[in-house]
This record gives C-alpha cells, structure tokens and sequence, in this order.
C-alpha cells in the first residue's frame, strides 16, 4: 500500500493536524497555503479534484477538498476551517483546479463562503430560486 | 458583433432533468455556450441529515432514476468506511451484479436516444426494445424495475434465488446477442461513422482539467474507473478491463459505451456463476456507526459517484455530501462545444449522457446576412445525417 509519508515530508510545515487512515488522508492547512499545496496534489501528484464539502461545524465553517489520487485509490482530503462564522473567507483553487469551479460556487451559497479570487462568483443553483434564498445549509443551525 | 443566443432547456419533454442553455452562435457556428442549472435542486443533502442511516440509503436511491442503484452503493460504502464494516461474499457479489446490471440499461437507453437525436430512430427501438429484458431481469430479483432497494450497510436486503440463475443467465446470452448485433449495425454504418467522427471532441487535457469522470474521460484517454483504482465488494474477484479511447469525440464516447456494455455482460456472467456455488449470509448486523468520516464512490454508469458521511455516534449523519458524475461531466461542454456547427451541439451535449436533450425549443435568429430564419436544433442534427446519407448511396 502507498503511503503518504512523502506527501507529509514535503507538505509537514503547513500541516496544522492529521487524521490518517488506510487510503484516506484528511489534514488541516492554513488558508494561506492553500493554493500551493492544491497546486502540488493536482500538477504534481496527479490528483483529481473529486470534489469538496463545506460544513458548518463549532469550530467555525469547514471546507473540505478531496483529491483522488487515482492511480493508487487514495484520498488526500485537505481541510480550511474559517473561525468567522459571520463572514467567512477563504482563497479559491479555481484558478489552480479549474474543475473546482461549480463546487466552490455551489459551497459559496450555499453556505455564504466568500471564495476569494474566484473568476465567476455568482450562484450556481439558486439564482433562479422563486423565493430569496440565503445560505440554506446553515438556515437551521446558528444565528452566524 | 451582435450575440445571437439559442436557448436550450430547462424544460422539454424528453428531459430527464432540467438544464439550461445559452448557445452563443456566430451564423451556424457555435463560439461559446453557458449552463445554469438548479431547477433540480431538492435539497437531498439537508433531508439526509434527519433522517437514519437506513433511511438515507433509500432517499439517495430517488436522486436519480437512472442510476437510482449507483447512489445507494457509494452511500453504504462512505457508511462502510466509516466503521470499516465487513460484507459478505454472497453480498459482494449481489452489489456488483445489480451494479453492472444498471449500467447494461443506462447504456442502452443513452444509445438509444443517441440514435433518436441524429436520425437513427431504428437504433432508438432496438436499443430500447433489447433493454426491456434487463428491467425485467431486476423485477424478477427485486420486485422493481426500477429503485431495487437491494442495498444495506453491511450487505444487501435481498437474496438472488440461486433456482432462477439459469433463467437469468440465459436472459444475458441472448441480451449479449443482440446487442453484439446493434454493435456491429452502429460502429460498421459508414453515415453513422462520419456523423460523429471528429465532432465534440474533448482533449485529454480539458478532461483532466474541467476533472470529468467515466466514459467522458476514458473516451480521451484518461485512464479512470472506480472499480480498477479502488476495488470494492467483488471487483477484484471478477475478470474485466476498462475501455480507454484516444480521441475524445463523441464516436469515441459510442465506442466506450458499447464496448463496458459487453464488459457489464462479462461481469454479470461471473457474478451470477458465483452465486450459484458461494453460499452464506447477505448482511453483516451493523448495531451502531461509529464517529468518524467516510468516502465512499462506485462507478455508476456515467462516471465516479462520490458520497461523504460524517457521523457523531448517533444513528442519523451529521453531515452527508452527494457530488454525482454529472456535476463534473457537465462543465466540459464548455470545451468540448466551442468551434463546432449548431447542428452538431445537440449530439455533443448528449454525449456525455447528463440524463436529458431537449433541443426542440426554436426561436429565431439572424444569420450571417442577417436573414431571420427559424431554428430547431433537433432537425438540423437529424438532416445533417440525411443530407450525408444521400452522398452516400
């Protein structure tokens, strides 16, 4: 089995914390190194962006990359954690992973994410919504 | 310039899902296309939240209608994941069997509608006819031809009856020879071939960059399938190859249809021979999910579908991420579509198989010499291929 001991070698100093299992790998960046280590999964890996999930959890709200790696079965699943409820904002891989573009979109509003340096940053879902939808997946959950 | 825009969608009669479509078209040539979507948008993910493991299973299976069996495998898996649960032989193969038997109909539909789409209507009803037998086959398993409701965490819920292997096996044998014969009758016609040959073509480069999964990508050249790279339930027990074409046109994406067809049949055959001999139980009693996160994928039909389940011990997930093949394949149009005659946009975008083409919308627009003339997306394909038929005789 692959290990992902030269991922973390390489990538150790922008790994905050990291939760290994077999061909899973989740660990936490700050978002400020964001982009390179994106920029590293997907052009130097090989990785694909499968896709991402945006949480709102107590920490604050959660973004969740996963990248396949596809030649081993594995999953590197970077994490960002925005301790701002009330306006969250994180850099965008959309200019790295152009694949990254609708979820990221779909997070924004979805979960009101301010995805900065995006190149289309308009609603992907409820722009055509009858009624004046804002951040649905957090409606039920915190005042922000 | 002034943009004469075609409007394709959100709602026809043949979709299957709404999209929407703005063609941006200089004369008869298409110089850029946008997508909206959202019409579909039922908020699966926040229903999934309140209700029980079991019961997301099912509430997965009803995203789609198509690959209504694709959902509820890559949800048990991420569920799996979580707790690394065992299954059973017996189960494993029963996952794959009805797994590979979605894929035969889903193909066989979107040939089918391929064939509509450019003039083939012949291909259209055999294509359809000989995927009859393939949903009686799920009724005689499940009860349904349609939301099987075969998947558990843990295993399966229903038995395959080993006394009706023989009548399923011989229905296989003679699915295999028809659709060897639709095979031959589509690849070998010379109109078909330069119909579809070099129209919409996406480079292996834009598949790996818009990231699209299944027939899409492999008909580029990019080497992905979930059952190779990550072998789950009786994957790794069974004999079958993944179809990789270079050329990224929509003949191609035919190809590598027709060809994983004949390999779901192969598959199909091994798993139903297993389970005349492999006995033993169907599910693994799973008491209670364990906090933590899962992944789970199968390769449905039209590419990857990724499920991720985030549990805290109770038995409902916290959180429960759906991202279907589609939501992927989708952003290629605009790559695959740009350069390419109106009446070739209607082919490319059913290509890769987004569960709809509704194109039958007109409206009118001006030509070069600004002549208005009445535009209808579904003629012009289907007279492109008559107009080549009569170079042809």
């Amino acid at each position: 089995m692959h290990n992902y001991n030269e991922f973390i070698s390489l990538m150790g100093n922008k790994i905050i914390s990291k939760i290994e299992k077999p061909k899973r790998l989740y660990f936490e960046v700050e978002n400020k190194n964001i982009n390179e280590v994106a920029e590293y999964l997907f052009n130097k890996l090989g990785c694909r962006l499968s896709t991402a999930t945006g949480t709102e959890t107590y920490r604050g709200i959660e973004v969740l990359y996963h990248f396949s790696h596809d030649k081993t079965g594995e999953y590197y699943c970077l994490r960002v954690v925005m301790p701002d409820k009330k306006n969250p904002k994180m850099n965008s891989i959309t200019p790295v992973v152009r694949g990254a573009e609708w979820i990221e979109r779909e997070m924004a509003e979805m979960l009101g994410i301010t995805f900065e340096g995006h190149p289309r940053p308009e609603p992907l879902l409820t722009g055509n919504h009858p009624q004046n939808i804002k951040v649905p997946l957090r409606k039920w959950r915190s005042n922000g | 310039m002034d943009k004469n825009i075609i409007p394709v969608g959100p709602y026809h009669p043949l979709l299957e899902e709404a999209e929407y479509f703005t063609l941006q078209v200089d004369g008869e040539t298409v110089v850029d296309i946008d997508l909206e979507i959202g019409w579909m948008h039922r908020g699966h993910e926040f229903i999934s939240e309140s209700k029980t493991f079991t019961q997301s299973i099912y509430l997965v299976e009803r995203i789609c209608g198509i690959c209504s069996t694709s959902h509820p495998i890559a949800c048990v898996h991420a569920i799996e994941d979580v707790n690394k649960t065992e299954i059973p032989l017996r189960a494993r193969y029963i996952r794959t069997f009805i797994g590979e038997l979605e894929r035969i109909h889903s193909h066989l539909l979107w040939l089918g509608l391929a064939g509509h789409f450019i003039g083939y209507d012949t291909l259209w009803m055999w294509a359809w006819k000989y995927r009859e037998p393939v949903l009686q086959m799920f009724e005689i398993i499940s009860g349904n031809r349609n939301h099987y409701g075969m998947m558990r965490v843990g295993g399966v819920a229903k038995d395959v009856d080993p006394e009706k292997v023989k009548s399923l096996l011989d229905i296989m044998d003679e699915i295999e020879k028809k659709i060897q014969m639709i095979a031959k009758a589509a690849t070998d016609d010379p109109v078909l071939k330069s119909r579809l040959k070099g129209v919409g073509v996406l480079t292996k480069k834009d598949a790996i960059d818009f990231c699209a999964v299944g027939p899409t990508a492999r008909a580029s050249g990019v080497p992905i399938d979930v059952r190779k790279d990550e072998p789950t339930d009786a994957y790794d027990l069974v004999d079958f190859k993944i179809i990789v074409t270079e050329n990224g046109d929509v003949f191609d994406k035919t190809v590598v249809r027709l060809l994983e067809t004949f390999e779901s049949i192969k598959i199909c055959k091994q798993c139903l021979e297993k389970l005349r001999t492999v006995n033993g139980g169907i599910i693994n009693n799973v008491k209670e999910i364990s906090p933590g996160e899962g992944i789970g994928r199968y390769e449905a039909p039209r590419g990857e579908v990724f499920h991720y389940v985030r549990t805290d011990g109770t038995n409902r997930p916290v959180r429960h991420k759906v991202r279907a093949p589609s939501f992927v394949n989708i952003p290629t149009f605009k790559a695959s579509c740009k350069g390419i005659p109106v009446a070739d946009a209607l082919i490319t975008l059913a290509a890769v198989d987004p569960c709809y083409c509704c194109t039958e919308r007109s409206l009118k627009i001006r030509n070069k010499n600004n002549e208005p003339y009445q535009l209808d997306l579904m003629k012009l394909s289907r007279e492109k291929t008559e107009e080549l038929r009569r170079q042809m005789k």
